[in-house]
């Protein structure tokens, strides 16, 4: 019997654009303060020449990727972002410029977790967590029922294991 | 003897073992604090002699105690040890979970009839392999019979069930007879010596030991003169060189003996058994059917001889604290005999001759990605050494060279229920696994190999640790069968 390979088409939630908005902005404001604490120490105490140019560049880049990861990237993995669950596989597919699609066996899953940060809680959302022996995946936004319906049913399906060996 | 029920220590040979383990392993440490500053009795080398030797007590000191303390017990279906001299632990190990076991025997435990056992379980934390360091050789077979009539037990009967009639022999476990498949040659070992180019080994060793002796007796100005003297009478340099090469090819030849000599493959119905070295023997062996993949390697000196190293991947398969890696297959076998003995020992995994190239515009792809590592070495020396500016040159003619060679030797087939991919520049890797032994998949495109139609693959094998292959710039269309061939897959299901 031939398996058809579904093309995934479950979305993530779109709430999860502002949250992805501020945490970003959190994280490279942090990196900034971090970089622009280092800046002033660099001119307080005269430290070398090259320390400043260093400084200089790394500010210039997290400014350009705060620029990119606040305002641009986070529509576009939410927009890209595409998962499928059934009986044999789990499908996660994402991405505008790199597109990545993955292809897990149910069989080779051995835990599947949901969880919960403050700024999901406050927007109802769960992200899922999908463990093999290999690696683990995630699939970061899913509206809370929708979320523990999904585990459940993936750990039923993952609950069968199958016999490693061939002849 | 192999059901005794009470604690014993290790042999008292384990002292000696250790003792001289130790001694090996500060060997350097000995030679520079108390040869070669031998009368030196103030400054650091002073407070690191006193460190060295109270370092050397504590370890002397605890080899006494681990030697009264450790015990180990042996029955019919684990082992238990007992371990620490001021944590105490209790490790106990079934047997069922042993998947692997190797001896290994040094020129001490030949003295004493001895041998070292180490047993790997499947587990993938620390706590995983147990080693005895000392242990007499009988001692060692009983329990790997032990071992391997529980895991022939559990091991469904699935090619042949002629040699099944059990329950006669209660000692000696019902195994298929072992077939040697590969003994090497000393051809073999030459060619091994040659490839490894260990005959060069002795140029470095030379260097370090003139400046080491120079630091004492400042040799500089006799090595002047020497060099003087040498460059005024050239044709005395020949001799000297040859006697040089002579010289270390014999050590090279020595140390791959001692290395690889004397190597075979074995291998009954249900494990391959490897076995070499001469004066310390080191033996392996896997479960056939636990390897996950093969993997053969060739760098650019190896394909010019045309030989390959055979690797087979498994979870199981890890070397503990041994600096060589025995999962290879023999690593400088001729590549059709590596190809036949694969063959006929692991008959699931083929390897296939008719091998698909990239499409051919790929070049430019691989050309035209960022030189990220020229770009940073280049920004860096223009930075801080703007003289040796040229090193970034070279190092983009060597990205160049690589990538061309990358295109030129990258290789894929994908059929029935196998995949190869071959990959690499100047180390060519070829890997080839079957559907069924892959964990996951990822099929990505980049924006530029989206202009170009092709995409890049990503398997996952389970190994120690995971192993993840992947082969870029293949056709969209490989890309979707690909996904299409591994959901396809057929698996048991218990």
């Amino acid at each position: 019997m031939e398996y058809i390979l579904k093309e995934p088409e479950r979305q993530i939630s779109t709430k999860i654009i502002q949250i992805w908005r501020t945490t970003n902005t959190i994280g490279h404001g942090s990196f900034l303060l971090g970089f622009g604490a280092l800046l002033a120490a660099s001119h307080f105490w005269d430290w070398y020449n090259w320390v400043h140019i260093t400084l200089y560049v790394l500010i210039g880049i997290t400014v350009l990727s705060a620029i990119f990861s606040i305002w641009i990237e986070p529509v576009f993995i939410q927009r890209t972002w595409r998962y499928e669950v059934d009986e044999k596989f789990i499908q996660l597919k994402h991405g505008r410029w790199n597109v990545e699609h993955k292809i897990i066996p149910m069989a080779k899953i051995e835990y599947v977790t949901t969880d919960q940060g403050p700024f999901l809680r406050k927007a109802g959302l769960y992200s899922l967590n999908i463990g093999t022996t290999a690696s683990s995946h995630k699939i970061p936004a899913i509206p809370e029922e929708e979320a523990l319906k999904l585990r459940s049913l993936i750990a039923s399906y993952a609950n069968v294991k199958e016999d490693d060996s061939f002849e | 003897m192999s059901n005794s029920q009470e604690a014993k220590r290790y042999h008292p040979a384990y002292l000696l073992v250790e003792l001289f383990e130790f001694l090996r392993n500060s060997f350097f440490f000995i030679l520079f604090l108390f040869i070669f500053n031998f009368d030196v009795t103030s400054g650091w080398i002073f407070w690191a002699k006193l460190v060295f030797l109270s370092a050397a007590a504590f370890t002397i000191g605890k080899i006494f105690l681990s030697w009264w303390l450790h015990t180990y017990e042996v029955d019919h279906a684990s082992i238990t040890l007992r371990e620490g001299i001021f944590v105490k632990k209790v490790r106990t190990i079934a047997f069922d979970r042993v998947q692997n076991k190797k001896t290994s025997t040094s020129f001490i435990h030949n003295w004493f009839k001895l041998t070292s056992l180490t047993l790997e379980t499947g587990t993938s934390n620390e706590e995983a392999s147990v080693r005895f360091p000392v242990l007499k050789r009988q001692e060692a077979e009983a329990i790997i019979e032990i071992i391997e009539k529980g895991t022939a037990a559990e091991t469904p009967v699935s090619e042949s069930e002629e040699g099944e009639s059990d329950g006669s022999l209660p000692v000696r476990p019902e195994k298929s007879a072992r077939v040697e498949y590969f003994r090497s040659t000393n051809k073999d070992t030459l060619r091994a010596a040659f490839t490894s180019l260990s005959f060069l080994a002795i140029f470095p060793i030379l260097l370090t030991v003139y400046f080491q002796v120079d630091e004492f007796f400042t040799l500089e100005d006799d090595a002047e003169n020497a060099v003087l003297y040498f460059a005024d009478h050239l044709w005395l340099l020949t001799p000297l060189f040859i006697v040089a090469i002579l010289i270390s090819s014999v050590i090279g030849y020595v140390i791959t003996t001692i290395r690889y000599g004397n190597y075979r493959i074995e291998a009954d119905r249900d494990r391959i058994y490897i076995t070499r070295g001469v004066g310390q023997v080191h033996t392996f062996s896997i479960q056939r059917n636990k390897v996950q993949a093969i993997q053969i390697e060739q760098p650019l000196m190896k394909r010019i001889w045309g030989i390959v190293e055979v690797k087979l991947i498994s979870a199981e398969a890890v070397s503990i604290g041994d600096e060589l890696a025995t999962n290879s297959l023999y690593p400088f076998m001729k590549t059709k005999e590596a190809y036949a003995l694969l063959g006929e020992l692991l008959p699931q995994y083929t390897v296939q001759d008719n091998l698909t190239r990239l499409p051919r515009n790929t070049i430019w792809l691989k050309l035209l990605r960022p030189y990220y590592v020229t770009v940073i070495v280049a920004v860096a020396l223009w930075f801080f050494r703007p003289s040796i500016l040229w090193v970034a040159g070279v190092l983009f003619a060597i990205s160049l060279i690589s990538r061309l060679f990358d295109y030129l030797f990258t290789r894929y087939a994908l059929e029935g229920d196998s995949i190869q991919i071959r990959t690499g520049g100047f180390t060519t890797t070829t890997f080839i696994t079957r559907r069924e032994r892959i964990q996951e998949i990822e099929v990505s495109q980049s924006k530029l190999q989206r202009a170009f139609g092709v995409r890049s693959l990503r398997f996952t094998n389970r190994a120690k640790p995971i192993h993840v292959s992947s082969i870029q710039d293949v056709p969209d269309g490989l890309g979707n069968k690909f996904k299409h061939w591994f959901v396809q897959r057929k698996v048991k299901f218990e």
